[in-house]
């Protein structure tokens, strides 16, 4: 028995059972091509599936998230006059932004809004895929693109689910937008799709990549909604994806001083880039993890 | 498109992996920065098999198609590759079998009635009825045996033929039948790249007398490595009696080489990456392994005995002997050859449970010596993986235990020739002869199924030239008294063998584990 455990240990450790298995630096040019096949997310949206989910979700999820963390949400009045589906589509720069983002949708949004995640990482043990599935009703997209990229997305949209994309594909480095994909652009087009700009802010101060819960203190996140986009006639993928780019930004800003100076800005093509400044790596983390207002909390000084 | 062999660097991420050690394996952590050699995957099997097999021999290489070499009245014989290839023996059916069909197939229809076939056994011992069914399929089977199918027997004075004697002076000796045949067709499979060429004919069917001649010390000294046969006076003195032969014989050669399918489900992960095991495979390998060392040792040997590979076939080749060897080796480099940068201070091979010689049998400790310095140590081509004066560190429990029907000379070797000199140039001396002429071993080599009496000194001689390479040579988990009796030394654990190695090759050698089954070839640069 002694060296059964001893081999289950040894099994255990070297492959990393309870975390996320890691290929040698070395063996990763040489990973096989992952086989064509998604996981199965259909189940999560079943009527009963949903229903524990949603359970799961607001007496779990988001208890513990909004006890960890203190989300803010501005410009709700966007969704008025919209009918779904429509695609979410945001900065990310956190793996709180997920649950924080379905957190202050309204009900009757979120209850119709499924969110698009890496294939590769949440989907690559059955066990993520299925309770991230289950609570935040994701489902698998390809972020290298292939046949399997978008076609749950795209059957997801004719089946009247909203989704939620984040188009840089992947969380930021340092709290800045990354280099925005067109994927989210290029289905709002094909199916005439609006598309609601999101600005979230503080998430990468308050979880950053690598950090499993949030640091302590309660910070601030910032969730500033943006009038939606729809594409017009004529129009490339390459042009809305920029439009919506400068929507998220144009968000940014407002978030950061106020509506008015920010329509000032935009008028002038003078909005902030959310790719952030230009500057080395430590400053642009500096910046971008500056400590947002407490919800509630007074400005002691107006700004100037 | 499977995937090329590469060199893995061992870091914090890298699994444990995989040793064998002849009859058991083992998950063995290795130090950061040792280098892992790690074979190409598998190349896909050829599909329509019969297809490939008939136009091999309707368009041969350098050759007129075989029908053509066919006519009533023709003496054929066809000889065969023994049991020594593949390792582990082959699923039926075996490619041997389903090309002889083949060739029969044209024999019948060209109204060839004098058919022969031959093991090409040389010295190895004779084939059991079973295992000659096996490689030849039933319908073969049936059909020759017992009358026309035979065993090589390289002591029946009476049916050997001395060709005549190469321009260096070896002798040409070969079966009489094969000689005096208007065409020999010989069917081989090339598992490693020693194998085949003019390695076959002239080793596989001869006797001593030629034997001696390539089969010796001096020659595997000057061979770097053997299984490079460009750099092999091995092959060149195989070469020169094949192109020999050439001259009073018409010789069709027909090879075939493998994938890297070796290891049969439930023992699948063997062939797989460690860092690329499923959760399948890691309870394969638990359950694989705890059923393993828990078995009895006759059940165990019984389990590993019946493992048979799933191997598909990469290529067959036929026609002219030198022609086609070329191909053949290019495919089977194609499946076995990586590229390494540099070697290493330490050699680390783990020993599985088989070899050429102990097919059905037991692997006794001189062929535990053959497989690691013979066999391992050679599968490189350009230079050793390890530099002069390095170690070699072998995982295998070595154990004093021997067949006493199959190797009945070796036991005498270890007991007397061994307690003696280890130096191979020594006992190739003062015994070699007498043994190779012993009446009773020679007796048992024709009429029971024993190994010939001076086949444990080639295996010896196998791994001369890594006794003078070496400074050391390390089992670990050996039975210290068998590991001592062969002059090399015993470690319990890996770590205390790189302990002992850093008394030759200091505190901070570079390490190269060659990963191996499925088989590996470095090509050292």
């Amino acid at each position: 028995m002694t060296r059964l455990a001893d081999d289950v240990r040894q099994l255990a450790a070297g492959w990393r059972w309870t975390r996320r298995p890691l290929t040698p630096r070395s063996a990763e040019h040489w990973l096989p091509a992952p086989p064509l096949k998604e996981f199965p997310t259909d189940w999560a949206r079943a009527p009963v599936a949903r229903a524990i989910g949603q359970a799961l979700f607001d007496f779990g999820l988001k208890p513990v998230t909004w006890w960890a963390i203190a989300p803010r949400v501005a410009g709700l009045d966007a969704l008025d006059g919209l009918t779904p589906p429509v695609l979410f589509v945001s900065n990310h720069a956190s793996h709180a932004d997920t649950p924080i983002l379905l957190g202050v949708l309204p009900k009757r949004w979120r209850d119709r809004t499924a969110v698009a995640a890496a294939a590769d990482y949440f989907f690559d043990a059955w066990w993520r895929a299925a309770s991230t599935a289950l609570v935040l009703n994701t489902f698998p997209i390809e972020r290298a693109g292939g046949p399997l990229a978008v076609g749950t997305a795209e059957r997801l949209i004719r089946e009247g689910w909203n989704l939620v994309v984040y188009p840089e594909g992947t969380r930021s480095q340092d709290g800045w937008a990354g280099r925005f994909r067109h994927g989210a652009a290029s289905l709002s087009l094909a199916y005439r799709l609006p598309c609601v700009p999101i600005a979230i802010r503080g998430s990468f101060a308050a979880m950053p990549r690598g950090r499993g819960w949030a640091v302590p203190g309660r910070p601030a996140v910032s969730v500033r909604f943006g009038p939606a986009l729809v594409p017009e006639d004529g129009e490339d993928f390459r042009s809305l994806s920029r439009r919506i780019s400068q929507a998220i930004a144009r968000a940014w800003d407002e978030d950061q001083t106020t509506w008015w100076d920010s329509k000032r800005r935009e008028s002038r093509g003078a909005t902030p880039s959310i790719q952030g400044p230009a500057a080395s790596r430590w400053r642009r983390i500096w910046q971008s993890t500056r400590p947002l207002p407490r919800p509630g909390q007074p400005r002691a000084w107006p700004r100037s | 498109m499977s995937r090329p062999g590469f060199v893995l660097e061992v870091d914090e991420r890298t699994p444990p992996l995989l040793v064998h050690e002849g009859e058991s394996f083992r998950l063995q952590r290795f130090p950061l920065g040792t280098q892992v050699v790690y074979p190409p995957d598998s190349l896909p099997r050829i599909r329509n098999l019969d297809a490939a097999i008939r136009d091999a021999l309707m368009n041969p290489v350098d050759a007129e198609p075989l029908p053509q070499l066919m006519k009533p009245g023709m003496r054929l014989t066809i000889a065969f590759d023994d049991l020594s290839l593949p390792l582990p023996p082959m699923r039926a059916p075996d490619i041997r079998g389903r090309i002889i069909e083949h060739v029969l197939e044209i024999a019948a229809r060209r109204g060839v009635d004098d058919v022969k076939l031959v093991v090409a056994n040389s010295l190895h011992r004779r084939m059991t009825p079973r295992e000659i069914k096996h490689v030849l399929g039933e319908r073969v089977f049936r059909s020759f045996w017992p009358e026309d199918v035979a065993n090589h027997d390289a002591e029946d004075r009476g049916n050997l033929t001395h060709v005549g004697l190469t321009d260096k002076g070896e002798d040409v000796e070969i079966n009489r039948r094969a000689a005096e045949s208007d065409l020999l067709v010989y069917v081989n499979i090339n598992l490693v790249a020693m194998d085949g060429g003019h390695k076959s004919v002239p080793v596989g069917l001869a006797s001593y007398q030629s034997l001696k001649h390539h089969h010796n010390v001096h020659t595997m000294m000057h061979s770097a490595s053997f299984m490079d046969p460009t750099q092999s006076a091995l092959h060149d003195s195989a070469g020169r009696m094949g192109r020999l032969l050439a001259e009073h014989l018409r010789i069709f050669q027909i090879e075939a080489t493998l994938n890297n399918d070796v290891f049969p489900d439930p023992f699948g992960f063997l062939n797989k990456r460690e860092w690329e095991w499923s959760v399948k495979d890691q309870a394969s390998y638990l359950a694989a392994k705890r059923a393993n060392d828990a078995a009895p040792a006759r059940v165990r040997r019984e389990v590993w005995r019946r493992i048979e590979a799933p191997y598909g076939i990469t290529g067959v080749t036929a026609g002219e002997t030198e022609a086609v060897h070329q191909r053949t080796l290019a495919n089977l480099h194609r499946q076995q050859l990586v590229e390494v940068n540099g070697q290493a201070d330490i050699m680390v091979a783990g020993l599985p449970y088989i070899c050429p010689y102990n097919v059905n049998s037991i692997m006794n400790p001189i062929l535990v010596q053959c497989l690691g310095l013979g066999y391992f140590f050679n599968m490189y081509r350009g230079k050793p993986l390890v530099r002069p004066r390095g170690v070699m560190i072998l995982f295998h429990p070595v154990p004093w235990e021997f067949h006493q029907v199959h190797h009945p000379s070796y036991v005498d070797f270890f007991e007397e020739v061994l307690s003696e000199t280890t130096d191979p140039s020594q006992l190739e001396a003062k015994f070699e002869q007498h043994y190779a002429h012993d009446p009773w071993y020679i007796h048992l080599y024709r009429n029971s199924y024993a190994y010939h009496g001076v086949h444990p000194f080639y295996m010896w001689y196998w791994g001369a030239y890594a006794m003078d390479y070496l400074s050391d040579v390390i089992f670990v988990g050996a039975d210290r008294r068998s590991v001592a009796r062969m002059g090399f030394r015993t470690a319990t654990t890996f770590v205390d063998a790189l302990e002992m190695a850093s008394e030759t090759v200091g505190r901070s050698p570079t390490i190269a584990y060659f990963h191996n089954p499925p088989l590996v070839m470095a090509d050292v640069r």
